[in-house]
């Protein structure tokens, strides 16, 4: 729901208003006809609702792909000629976080898996993510059987080619290798997997797969991808033994396989081991963003724009039209600008635009500038000024004591006592009495400041040491402090001029 | 559990395609998996190793050999040809006729597992290890009128390390022994192996029969990829030379020089317009040699926000000032402070600095602490100061 009070629309263009008036229009024609009306504004709504969060919250890989063409090719050659040579490959991609890794391979899937298939069985187009995996081998089965009772149709066998497994891997998920290696066996259902459950120990396990794979060859076994997320965890494993082994059989004449890692590390190369660093075959495919903003504000329209095939046509128009407005406008290109200086990950972007478009509702139909920039400023404040906020007199007053000791004494560490001999001081000479607490009091208000981590000790407590003599350190600037001082709710006159001057006191 | 399975990938329906055009011929012979025949450059230690064999084969004893040599050289391939060479003289019946038995440290789970393999191969025992080191022992040292020589190849040597080393000690005293009529031939990276991390007792018994190979001269290497692409018109003869000198600069290493060649081929099949027929020149091969070896920090500084590239810039003034290669996130914001204030720019909150500043860790462009800590965060750069300066200058 939208708060009562929105931040002055005032600002936005009266052009980008307008549009908000227009559903109010109907009501001056008849009853019924805004009934009517309104409901099916309610569904367009409620579609685009849906259409913007699966884009923004699923990620999924509908969308299309922004500036990596040429990854995308690299990519799905080699992909290609996996499946179709029986080349065994391994490649790294690497780009940092947000920056599509997990869309570009998924994309590529898709487009492989449409390749050939897509004459016999549509179904299996609308497969992605990991559920379908299993599916897919059990198509694969099913059409195996199928080919060996003898009646089969060539356009079908061609079709069986492109029966390609991959296990996904997620090194947060496989936390070590013997985690690993059961969740291969089971993705590739051999022989010692009885329903989901995988028989045997560690060892058995790897020698058992490495001979899977080791009887293979590259011209008659079916192609394995392995895909492996978080790459650079599974580097951290014991003596890094599935790497290796992967890179081993990547480049020995066995069952062709091909080994893609995801990661976000730049120096993943320096993690190999020598040995398994020269198995691999030093492929990498570099994802950097590397987007000017003109593209930038070019992806915002894409992104926030609806499809041609939006049921209600009129109101698709209007909505596009009105995102083309936006893009144009000042006050949005300012908010992006800086979203795009700050990060140029189109994560931060997606959660921008949906902050800014849980805004749309029947009463208000289009976005506006003012929602945007209502969104970034949600997107953009500091957490520990908002907890300044929150606290009493008292502990500002700490907060501030501790301030001046860090400029004092230039930033080294202090203890309860120094704090409240600081405070002291204040009461004393300047302030009225009305601050005068007890020290039980004080130091309660000085746990709570601990407690929301705004100062932290600076080795563990032990039991040994008192409270009152452990040494601190304040974990916010001055600069943070006085911010949150000119915001601060009824604050005190003589607390700010304190605050202002650590020498007020004298 | 399945006792007798027998492991299986299925297989595929429709077989694959064969090479269609010159490049995709190539593309299959330079792949590191299609071995040639005979190794070429390797002729040398090929002799060794089979003269060393051969003989005691041939004396029905046992023996250790110790080969060492950094990744890439073709050490194991090197071994599988002798192997494959003995196997042909014993079918000839020029050689008595022997086993052959394979163990790769990096392929076992634990130390340990070598025993269970080893019997597994020799009697197709299925025992846990601590009986199967038992039953080997017994094998060996109990005379067998009738019992072939068996050759061990222990790939990975110093991954059968163990604190108390009786892995090692095991493998190498069964030759020692009058019946075993084992022969062992131990592969590993480094040269001083022996000295470095095993007992006197062990480095002893695996005696001074020892060969390294060198890492490959860029001669060397030129001829592994013009023996693999005989006959083959895909190259220009300069490119190969050219990726040679590169790779023999930098490791040695036979499967570097293998897939860049690779990458090559797939560079210039890109760049080919109309099917006509093209073979990997100079250019092809540069960008290949530069899409592997090229360091990406200062592409990944180059692409990063202009906030992230203000951050950076704020460290090295950190670092200028103090004098010393680490900071607080602290200090760097005072002088990201200043320096958005001098680019007129509206300087974020510290919030996003700390969003930026693991945005940079994550990515390894900068070292950092765990975030906890907040402002008192150290921080140092992954990277020399000379290469940020460089990153950031040219725009």
């Amino acid at each position: 729901m939208r708060p009562t009070t929105r931040p002055s629309s005032a600002r936005a263009p009266a052009s980008l208003r307008e549009p908000r008036i227009q559903p109010m229009k109907p009501s001056a024609v008849s009853k019924r006809k805004l009934k009517e009306s309104s409901a099916e504004s309610a569904e367009s709504i409620s579609q685009v609702q849906k259409i913007l969060r699966e884009r923004f919250c699923h990620h999924c890989a509908a969308g299309k792909l922004f500036g990596m063409e040429q990854q995308y090719r690299h990519l799905l050659e080699l992909l290609k000629r996996t499946t179709v040579h029986g080349e065994s490959n391994s490649a790294l991609i690497i780009g940092p976080r947000g920056s599509g890794k997990t869309t570009l391979l998924n994309h590529v899937l898709k487009d492989l898996r449409e390749m050939k298939q897509v004459r016999e069985n549509l179904l299996e187009v609308h497969l992605n993510g990991k559920a379908p995996v299993q599916s897919d081998v059990q198509k694969g089965k099913k059409l195996c059987k199928a080919g060996k009772g003898g009646k089969f149709l060539v356009g079908e066998k061609d079709n069986c080619q492109l029966f390609m497994r991959n296990p996904f891997l997620s090194g947060l998920l496989q936390t070590n290798d013997k985690v690993a290696l059961k969740e291969i066996t089971r993705q590739l259902q051999l022989e010692n997997v009885v329903g989901d459950k995988v028989f045997g120990s560690f060892a058995e396990n790897l020698a058992f797969l490495l001979e899977a794979l080791r009887k293979g060859d590259r011209t008659s076994s079916c192609p394995i991808l392995f895909v492996l997320d978080e790459f650079d965890l599974f580097v951290h494993h014991k003596n890094q033994t599935l790497l290796y082994n992967l890179f081993d059989i990547s480049q020995s004449a066995q069952t062709p396989v091909t080994v893609i890692g995801l990661t976000c590390r730049q120096d993943i190369l320096e993690l190999l081991e020598k040995r398994v660093k020269s198995r691999f075959s030093h492929r990498q495919i570099y994802l950097m963003n590397s987007f000017d903003f003109k593209q930038y504000i070019k992806i915002f329209k894409k992104q926030l724009s609806l499809p041609d095939e939006f049921p209600d046509e009129s109101f698709a128009q209007k909505w596009n039209n009105n995102v083309q407005h936006l893009s144009e406008d000042k006050t949005v290109q300012d908010v992006l600008q800086k979203l795009f200086h700050h990060t140029k990950d189109l994560r931060s972007l997606h959660l921008l635009l949906m902050l800014a478009g849980s805004a749309v509702t029947v009463h208000h139909p289009l976005l506006t500038a003012a929602d945007l920039q209502e969104a970034s400023r949600q997107h953009s404040t500091d957490c520990k000024a908002n907890i300044v906020h929150g606290l009493s007199v008292l502990e500002i007053c700490l907060i501030i004591a501790m301030k001046h000791l860090n400029e004092v004494y230039d930033g080294e560490p202090f203890n309860f006592q120094m704090v409240y001999n600081e405070f002291q001081k204040f009461i004393q000479r300047k302030a009225h009495s009305m601050y005068n607490f007890e020290k039980p009091v004080v130091m309660k208000a000085f746990e709570h400041l601990l407690q929301l981590e705004l100062v932290q000790p600076l080795e563990r407590p032990s039991v040994r040491a008192q409270r009152e003599y452990l040494l601190m350190k304040l974990l916010l600037d001055s600069s943070q402090i006085m911010e949150a001082l000119q915001v601060y709710p009824n604050c005190p006159t003589d607390v700010k001029q304190w605050a202002a001057s650590s020498l007020s006191w004298l | 559990t399945p006792r007798n399975a027998t492991p299986e990938i299925p297989r595929r329906i429709q077989a694959a395609q064969e090479p269609a055009s010159v490049l995709e011929e190539a593309r299959l012979r330079l792949h590191v998996s299609a071995i040639p025949e005979s190794l070429p450059c390797r002729e040398e230690e090929f002799q060794d190793i089979y003269n060393f064999v051969e003989s005691k084969l041939i004396d029905g004893t046992g023996g250790c050999m110790y080969i060492s040599g950094v990744p890439g050289t073709g050490k194991t391939a090197t071994v599988h040809e002798v192997i494959r060479c003995l196997q042909q003289a014993a079918e000839d019946e020029e050689l008595p006729p022997f086993q052959f038995v394979e163990i790769n440290g990096m392929k076992l789970t634990d130390p340990h597992q070598a025993y269970v393999q080893i019997l597994e191969f020799l009697t197709g025992q299925k025992v846990t290890a601590a009986h199967a080191a038992v039953l080997l022992a017994k094998l060996f040292s109990t005379p067998g009128p009738k019992r072939k020589t068996t050759v061990l190849v222990v790939d990975e040597l110093d991954l059968l390390w163990t604190r108390k080393q009786n892995v090692m000690y095991n493998l190498f005293d069964w030759p020692t022994q009058k019946h075993s009529k084992l022969i062992i031939l131990a592969i590993a990276n480094t040269m001083d192996l022996p000295e470095r991390i095993m007992m006197n007792r062990v480095a002893s018994r695996l005696g001074l029969t020892r060969m390294s190979f060198q890492p490959y001269t860029y001669k060397q290497l030129q001829q592994i990829v013009s023996s693999r692409l005989k006959g083959v018109k895909a190259f220009e003869e300069d490119a190969v030379q050219l990726v040679s000198r590169k790779v023999a600069a930098l490791s040695g290493d036979a499967r570097r020089c293998l897939d860049i060649c690779r990458r090559a081929t797939e560079i210039c099949e890109f760049a080919r317009q109309n099917r006509t027929p093209e073979i990997v020149r100079m250019a092809h091969v540069t960008e290949a040699i530069d899409e592997m070896f090229s360091s990406p920090y200062v592409n990944a500084i180059r692409n990063a926000s202009l906030h992230e590239q203000i951050f950076l810039k704020a460290i090295l003034a950190e670092f200028r000032r103090a004098g010393v290669e680490e900071a607080t996130v602290q200090q760097i914001y005072h002088h990201f402070v200043a320096l958005c204030r001098v680019e007129g720019l509206q300087s974020p909150t510290v919030s996003e600095i700390m969003a930026i500043c693991s945005r940079l860790g994550a990515c390894r462009l900068l070292l950092v602490e765990a975030t906890n800590k907040y402002l008192h965060m150290r921080v140092r750069l992954n990277l020399s100061q000379d290469d940020v300066l460089y990153a950031l200058r040219e725009e």
